[in-house]
Order: structure tokens, then C-alpha cells, then sequence
């Protein structure tokens, strides 16, 4: 893991409300450099909008955000050109082909021909999408297309990555390859950002987790650290997640819903 | 046969079609009141309707108007089946292409323990259960009424059934059509490989050019009586073929021919339900079937270095005009922009052939201004208005990457300004061989309409920009919303009279020139004014375009920096 002095991602009070309700709530938040940093929370808890605040696809109504040392606000295109980022449902242009989508996103990221030619053949071998790179997008299944999005957001080597839901759809291998890939680009200081419900992935994957509810940061620190904070010394991070949202107490709902 | 999941699944249908239609008014058409109520109220109007005919027929006294009036009447009921089974074909048939897009909406639920021979049937009156029926309950209560004037009540009831039988008769066509059209996309699409993306595009545009050229010369040459006429004379002519059978029937009844009409009438049936039959067949074979994707490229990748990037555009940019080519002749909703210009030629240059071989002079000087001015513009304005909506909710991915405001409105506005100049030189091309202007005006003509395309461009573009629609509703995204296209209109129309201003006097004196003897042009021009006339146009041109790239600029800006909304 190569880590610097200066974070990769610093939020700063950053505060956001969408009409009455508060999205993220006065927010800090710092990620190092070439770490892998888990987003967790219950469904509307803010981690979406807290990745979208990094890219500078949304605007803080308060606070302030650093990328890489710029402030996304100040140069958000400078920012885009440094980070790869995979949306949680993502619609890609269904009328061209995976190949001619990739070759869109590597000129868009502004990588040289052989560069582009090198990295997308290599990753559509990885992935297994060699073979139907040719057919129009309409027709690969929900998984492919997620394939496409993550090689979009890798291949042009980011020093950011923000992921949302990454492996959702994927098939084991190309889970597995992604994981791997995730961690080798972190070994050479890519950082990532992840948000994911799959608690597993993240307790495997995650150098430093922060759970979020009610866009406030709940919990921030190393699974280790969790549990100490929760109490729970041997408890997996499920059980932290649950006691910590305060969700834990499923068994009399699981109960109703079997009358 | 489950009648109870044959009804369920009428509802259904019938709501996937509103679906399909769209949101508006959505909850005064769920409405049954308001069904119900479109049915009495085609029943009461029709009914009006046929009363007014039977009392003018009524008063009138001369004997050979009545005979006259008699006659027609009998030639409209006997037409009518047909009439009706063309009209419900075409009308099925359009409903269809509608749905054909929206695959979510036709796609059968073919987990739930339902037959092919239940989904088959309910589809069929699902179709039937709308428009058609509505214009049936018209059509059927006036001639119901007008009979009772007319003296033809058998001949009106059984022209009813016919009528129903012929609107059934074309529902079931259109299924078994929607089937084969299914799978025979799939056969082009499979045998085509990656030349499918074009023979669609031209497919598209020829199955336009046929249509609107038919229709604008049936509607040219073609009166309803006419069409009356030769429908009940052909459907005689015709009597082996089954669609005309219902109709057959009517007309076997008017001449007394009890065996011949039974026989039609029995034939008729049997004809329908041979038909379901064959329908439900092919539904039970195809009706999942998945058609191949277009496979576009194969072999080895190599990354192509454009055109463009010679002419001063980024790789970014370039991209960015290389997607939506591929956008505007690989999506479906997006290629009636090509059929606009088409139309916009097929229209005057049908007019101008209409009954004489050699064009009026006058007529040849508006047939120059509209073809040189119009198409082109046209296309550049609704080019403008929809091409960043046109991204959809993949927008995303705009907005994610590092695409400056600058090279966004760069590339979409050179895109707008490839395809406009390209519809107009083909227009201007086509225009000098049909009215054969003189080089002076064809150079003016050609300019003035390079003016238009290069402001007008930039002023739909800013409204597109600002006025963008994202969503994918259904039937197709609107991509810009309501208010900003009628903003867009207004602007473009106001920019444009303020571009061609200066060269109204001069085509006033072309046509003044080429008109009648007795007009003449009130103010002398000097040999020099058109080309001051098209300097101070293409001034205008330049300001109108440079104020509204610095709002489109601005705008994107804005588009960018706030991905919320």
C-alpha cells in the first residue's frame, strides 16, 4: 500500500439536503492514498450522494471537497480526468457496441491509440467479454454491461476510482478478477472509494470502512477498530453493521412476516 | 380456454398500450366513467350524425337526387367492411410499431401457468377494444339511424356485424404480422450481420418515402366518394380473396343472392378463426423469440484515427460527434430526422407535378427559396433542440467525464452544422436542376442558407442545452422540455426573419420579375444589392451566432456543474 501525507479524498462539513430531506449531514472525511476505503449504510443513508460530491457531479450546499488536492468546486474537469467512477445502475449508450463504447471512454479520458487498443483488448480477455464486443450493447445482460462501465472507469489507470456497488450483477470469476484488479491498483496507490451492502466484500476488501446512517458517519476505522467501538471483539461485520444501525433486532420481523 | 385470464389479460394489455402512449391525461383514461363514456359518445354522435343524413335525405324531393343518394348509401354500406378492415389494419399496425420499442410493455409474462391460445385471444380484442371499437360505435349508430330515413335497416344491421367482423379480421392480422415482423427482423438482422444497422436506417426511410408519397398522392388525386367507389367495385373483383368476404356478403344481400351471402358470411368466419388459429401457432413458436443482436464489428480492434482531428478537433470532441452519428442512425427514435428533409421535398415537388407538366415561373421562384432554405434549416433546428436531450440517462457519463463546456457545445454544434450543410447542398443540388435559377441566385440562395444553418444551429442548441429532457419516458424520451421547444420555435422564427431581412426585397423582385404582367415592384434595386443584402445577412448571422454561443457556453457549464437534476 503506498501512502502519502496528503488524502486522496478530504470532505470538510460538507452538508446536502434534496428538499426536505438531509442527504449528507455535515460530513468529515478523510481517505489516504492508495487505500481502499469502504462506503457502508442502509439504503438511503447518503453514500451515493457522498461519491457524487467527490466526482463534483453534485454540489455540496455547505463544506468543501478535495480530490487529489484540487477542490472539485474550483476545477471539477481537472478532477474527472484523475478519477474513474462506476455508477450504481448505469445506462450506457445501448446503440453502440462494447467496443466502440470503450473506444468512446478512452478518448474521452484522452489515451493514446495503442495505449487504448492495448488495455481494452486486455480487459475484454479479462472479463470475458472477448467474442461479443462487437454486438451493440443493447443486447449484453445486466452483468456485461457493468463490465463495461468498470473497464470504462479502470482503463485509462485513474488515481481515484469511486465504485458504487461495483460487483453487483458480476459472475464470480469476473467478481474475483475485479477484487484482485482493485487491490493490485491499490498496491501501486490508485485509491478507491466503494460503496457496497455486500458487508463480506467489504470486510475483505476495505482497508477502512465508514458506515453512514442518516448521512451522518456513524463508524470510521479498520475492522478492528469497529470492533472495539461496537464491543463486539469477535462479531463479523455484519453483526457490527446491524448493532451499529441500529437494524439488529430482525428476529420478530422475520417472525411476523412467517405468520 | 381460461376466459377469467383471457379478461385479466385484455386489462393488461390495454393498460400497456396507455403506457405506451404515454403519461398525460393518464387518469381520465384509466377512468371507466370516461370510457363508457367515449362510447356513448361515439353512439350520440353517430347517431346525430346519421339523423341529419336520413332527414336531408328525407326532404329532398327530386326523384333522381333521391336515387342518386340511395344508391350511395348502399355503395358506402357495402364498402364499408373493407374500408374498415384497412383502416383497423393500418391503425393495429401503428399501434404496434409504437409498442415495438418498448420491449418491457410486450414482453409476455411467460412464468405465470397462462396458454399461448389465452395470451393470443386477449391480445387480439385488447387491440380491438379502443379506437376501432369506438369508430365502430359511430359508424355503426349512423348508419343504424340514417337506414331508418334510407329504408336499408337489414342491410345496416348486417353491415354492423360486417363491420365487426372486419375490425376482428384485422386485429388478428396485425398479430400474426407482429410475429413475422418479429422474426423476420431477426432473419435480416442474422443474414445483414453488421449491414444491419443500414438496411434499418434505409429501410426506415424508404418504408417513409413510400408511405408519405402514396399518401400525399392518394390525398392529391383521391376523393372520398371515389374511394367509395372503387372500394365496393374492387372488393367484386376481388371476391377470392378472404378479406374482402365480409364485404362480399353485404353485397351478395343487396343482390338477392341468399346462398352467396350465406356462404360469404360462413366463409367469413372461418376465415377469422382459421386465422386466430394460425396466430396462436405462430405466437406458440416465436412468441419468445429473442432477435439476434447486431454484431457491427469483428476481428482485430484498431483504433481509428478520424477526419476530424485534421480539421482542429480534439479526440474528445471527435468522439463525442462519432457517437451521436452512430446515435442518429442506429436509434429508432432518432432517425425521423432524416425523414424530414424527405417529406419536406416529397410535399412541393408533388404539388408542382399535380396537373400540369411545366411549373408556373412563380411557382418555380418560391419552389427555389423553399427548397434551398427550408429542409436544411428545419433539420438543423430540431438537430439542435433534441441532440443533447438525446443522451438520455446515460448522461452520466458525460457529466462523470472530463468534458469541458467548450468541447461539449464544439462538438454538438459542428455535428448540427456536418448534417445541415450536407441536407442543403443535396437540396440545393436538386432545387437548380428542377427550377433552373440563374448562378447569381442559386449563390445567394445557397449562402443565405448557410447563414441560417450556422446561427440557427446555435440558437436551438441553446435552448436544447438549457431546455434538455433526460428522461426515457415511453413511448420515446421527449428530450426537450414543452416550454423550451416552443421557445426554441419562437427564437429560431425571430433570428431567422432577422437573418433573411435584408434579402426580402430581392426575392420580391424575383418573383415580381417572373409573376403576372400587371404587378410590378414598387422601388428599384441597385445591380449590387444582393450581394450588400448577403453581407449584411451573414453580419446578422455572425451576431446572432456569437451571442448565443456565449449562452450556450454558459449553459453548459451549468449542465455540467449541476449533474442533479
Amino acid at each position: 500500500m503506498v501512502l502519502t501525507h496528503s488524502p486522496a479524498v478530504q470532505l470538510t462539513d460538507v452538508y446536502k439536503r434534496y428538499s426536505d430531506v438531509t442527504a449528507v449531514d455535515y460530513l468529515d472525511l478523510d481517505v489516504k492514498r492508495g487505500e481502499i476505503f469502504g462506503l457502508l449504510g442502509p439504503n438511503g443513508s447518503g453514500k451515493s450522494t457522498t461519491l457524487k460530491m467527490i466526482l463534483g457531479l453534485v454540489k455540496p450546499d455547505s463544506g468543501y471537497v478535495n480530490v487529489l488536492g484540487i477542490n472539485v468546486e474550483e476545477d471539477p474537469v481537472a478532477v474527472k480526468r484523475k478519477v474513474g467512477y462506476v455508477p450504481e445502475s448505469p445506462h450506457v449508450y445501448e446503440f453502440l457496441t462494447g467496443l466502440e463504447f470503450l473506444d468512446f471512454a478512452g478518448d474521452v479520458y484522452g489515451m493514446k491509440p495503442d495505449e487504448k487498443k492495448k488495455r481494452i483488448e486486455e480487459f475484454l480477455r479479462a472479463l470475458e467479454l472477448e467474442g461479443r464486443e462487437g454486438d451493440t450493447i443493447s443486447s449484453y445482460s445486466e452483468g456485461m454491461k457493468q463490465k463495461v462501465v468498470i473497464i470504462s472507469a479502470i482503463m485509462h489507470r485513474p488515481e481515484l476510482l469511486l465504485l458504487d456497488e461495483p460487483l453487483s450483477g458480476l459472475d464470480p470469476k469476473s467478481a474475483r478478477i475485479v477484487k484482485d484488479l482493485l487491490r493490485q491498483l491499490a498496491s501501486q496507490g490508485v485509491t478507491a472509494v466503494m460503496s457496497t451492502h455486500i458487508l463480506e466484500i467489504a470486510q475483505a476488501m476495505c482497508d477502512r470502512i465508514a458506515i453512514m446512517y442518516e448521512g451522518r458517519l456513524l463508524a470510521l476505522g479498520t475492522m478492528e477498530e469497529l470492533r472495539q467501538r461496537a464491543r463486539m471483539p469477535d462479531s463479523g461485520l455484519e453483526d457490527i453493521f446491524l448493532k451499529l444501525t441500529g437494524t439488529g433486532d430482525i428476529k420478530p420481523i422475520v417472525e411476523a412476516l412467517m405468520k | 380456454m381460461n376466459w377469467k385470464n383471457v379478461l385479466l389479460l385484455v386489462g393488461v394489455e390495454i393498460k400497456s398500450y396507455r403506457m405506451v402512449r404515454g403519461s398525460k391525461f393518464r387518469r381520465f383514461r384509466e377512468s371507466r366513467l370516461v370510457t363508457y363514456g367515449l362510447f356513448v359518445g361515439a353512439c350520440l354522435i353517430g347517431a346525430l350524425i346519421g339523423w341529419a343524413f336520413g332527414s336531408f335525405y328525407h326532404g329532398v324531393s327530386a326523384s333522381d337526387l333521391k336515387n342518386l343518394l340511395l344508391q350511395g348509401a348502399t355503395y358506402l354500406f357495402i364498402s364499408l367492411p373493407t374500408l374498415s378492415l384497412l383502416y383497423g389494419i393500418v391503425f393495429t399496425q401503428m399501434n404496434q410499431i409504437q409498442r415495438i420499442g418498448v420491449k418491457k410493455s410486450i414482453e409476455p409474462l411467460y412464468w405465470f401457468p397462462i396458454s399461448w391460445k389465452e395470451r393470443t385471444l386477449a391480445s387480439i380484442l385488447a387491440n380491438v377494444l379502443g379506437v376501432p371499437l369506438v369508430i365502430s360505435i359511430f359508424i355503426g349508430s349512423s348508419i343504424f339511424v340514417a337506414s331508418i330515413f334510407f329504408g336499408l335497416i337489414p342491410l345496416a344491421v348486417l353491415t354492423i356485424f360486417a363491420l365487426l367482423a372486419s375490425v376482428i379480421l384485422a386485429s388478428v392480422t396485425t398479430e400474426i404480422l407482429k410475429v413475422l415482423q418479429v422474426r423476420a427482423y431477426g432473419a435480416v438482422t442474422r443474414v445483414a450481420g453488421r449491414r444491419a444497422v443500414w438496411v434499418r436506417l434505409l429501410g426506415s426511410i424508404l418504408f417513409f418515402i413510400i408511405f408519405y408519397g402514396f399518401y400525399f398522392s392518394f390525398y392529391y388525386s383521391v376523393t372520398p366518394i371515389a374511394l367509395i367507389e372503387s372500394v365496393a367495385g374492387g372488393q367484386r373483383m376481388l371476391w377470392f380473396l378472404p378479406y374482402v368476404w365480409p364485404g362480399m356478403a353485404l353485397s351478395t344481400f343487396v343482390s338477392k343472392l341468399w346462398v352467396e351471402m350465406a356462404a360469404f358470411s360462413l366463409a367469413s368466419l372461418i376465415f377469422i378463426y382459421a386465422l386466430f388459429v394460425a396466430a396462436t401457432n405462430l405466437n406458440t413458436r416465436f412468441g419468445l423469440y429473442e432477435a439476434p443482436s447486431i454484431r457491427i464489428s469483428y476481428g482485430v480492434y484498431v483504433p481509428r484515427a478520424g477526419v476530424l482531428g485534421r480539421l482542429g478537433f480534439s479526440a474528445l470532441e471527435e468522439a463525442i460527434m462519432r457517437k451521436d452519428f452512430r446515435a442518429f442512425t442506429r436509434r429508432n427514435e432518432l432517425m425521423y430526422i432524416f425523414i424530414f428533409p424527405i417529406i419536406s421535398i416529397i410535399v412541393p415537388i408533388l404539388s408542382a407535378m399535380r396537373g400540369s407538366t411545366a411549373l408556373p415561373s412563380t411557382f418555380s421562384s418560391f419552389l427555389f427559396v423553399y427548397l434551398t432554405l427550408l429542409p436544411g434549416t428545419l433539420m438543423t433546428i430540431v438537430l439542435g433542440t433534441i441532440i443533447v436531450g438525446s443522451e438520455g440517462e446515460s448522461i452520466w457519463y458525460l457529466y462523470s467525464s472530463p468534458i469541458s463546456a467548450k468541447s461539449l457545445v464544439k462538438a454538438k454544434y459542428s455535428f448540427i452544422i456536418l448534417f445541415g450543410l450536407f441536407v442543403t447542398s443535396i437540396c440545393s443540388l436538386i432545387t437548380s436542376l428542377l427550377t433552373t435559377p440563374s448562378i447569381q441566385v442559386a449563390f445567394i440562395g445557397f449562402f443565405e442558407a448557410v447563414f441560417l444553418i450556422f446561427s440557427l444551429a446555435m440558437v436551438s442548441l441553446t435552448c436544447g442545452i438549457k431546455g434538455a429532457d433526460f428522461r426515457e419516458l415511453l413511448p420515446r424520451p421527449s428530450m426537450i422540455r414543452p416550454k423550451w421547444g416552443f421557445i426554441n420555435m419562437a427564437v429560431c422564427f425571430a433570428t431567422g426573419l432577422a437573418i433573411i431581412a435584408p434579402m426580402i426585397p430581392y426575392a420580391m423582385k424575383l418573383i415580381f420579375q417572373a409573376g403576372e404582367s400587371w404587378l410590378t415592384m414598387p422601388m428599384s434595386l441597385s445591380e449590387y444589392y444582393p450581394y450588400i443584402a448577403l453581407l449584411t445577412s451573414g453580419v446578422i448571422a455572425a451576431v446572432i451566432t456569437y451571442i448565443f454561443r456565449k449562452t450556450a457556453l454558459n449553459s453548459a457549464e451549468q449542465l455540467l456543474a449541476k449533474a442533479e437534476g
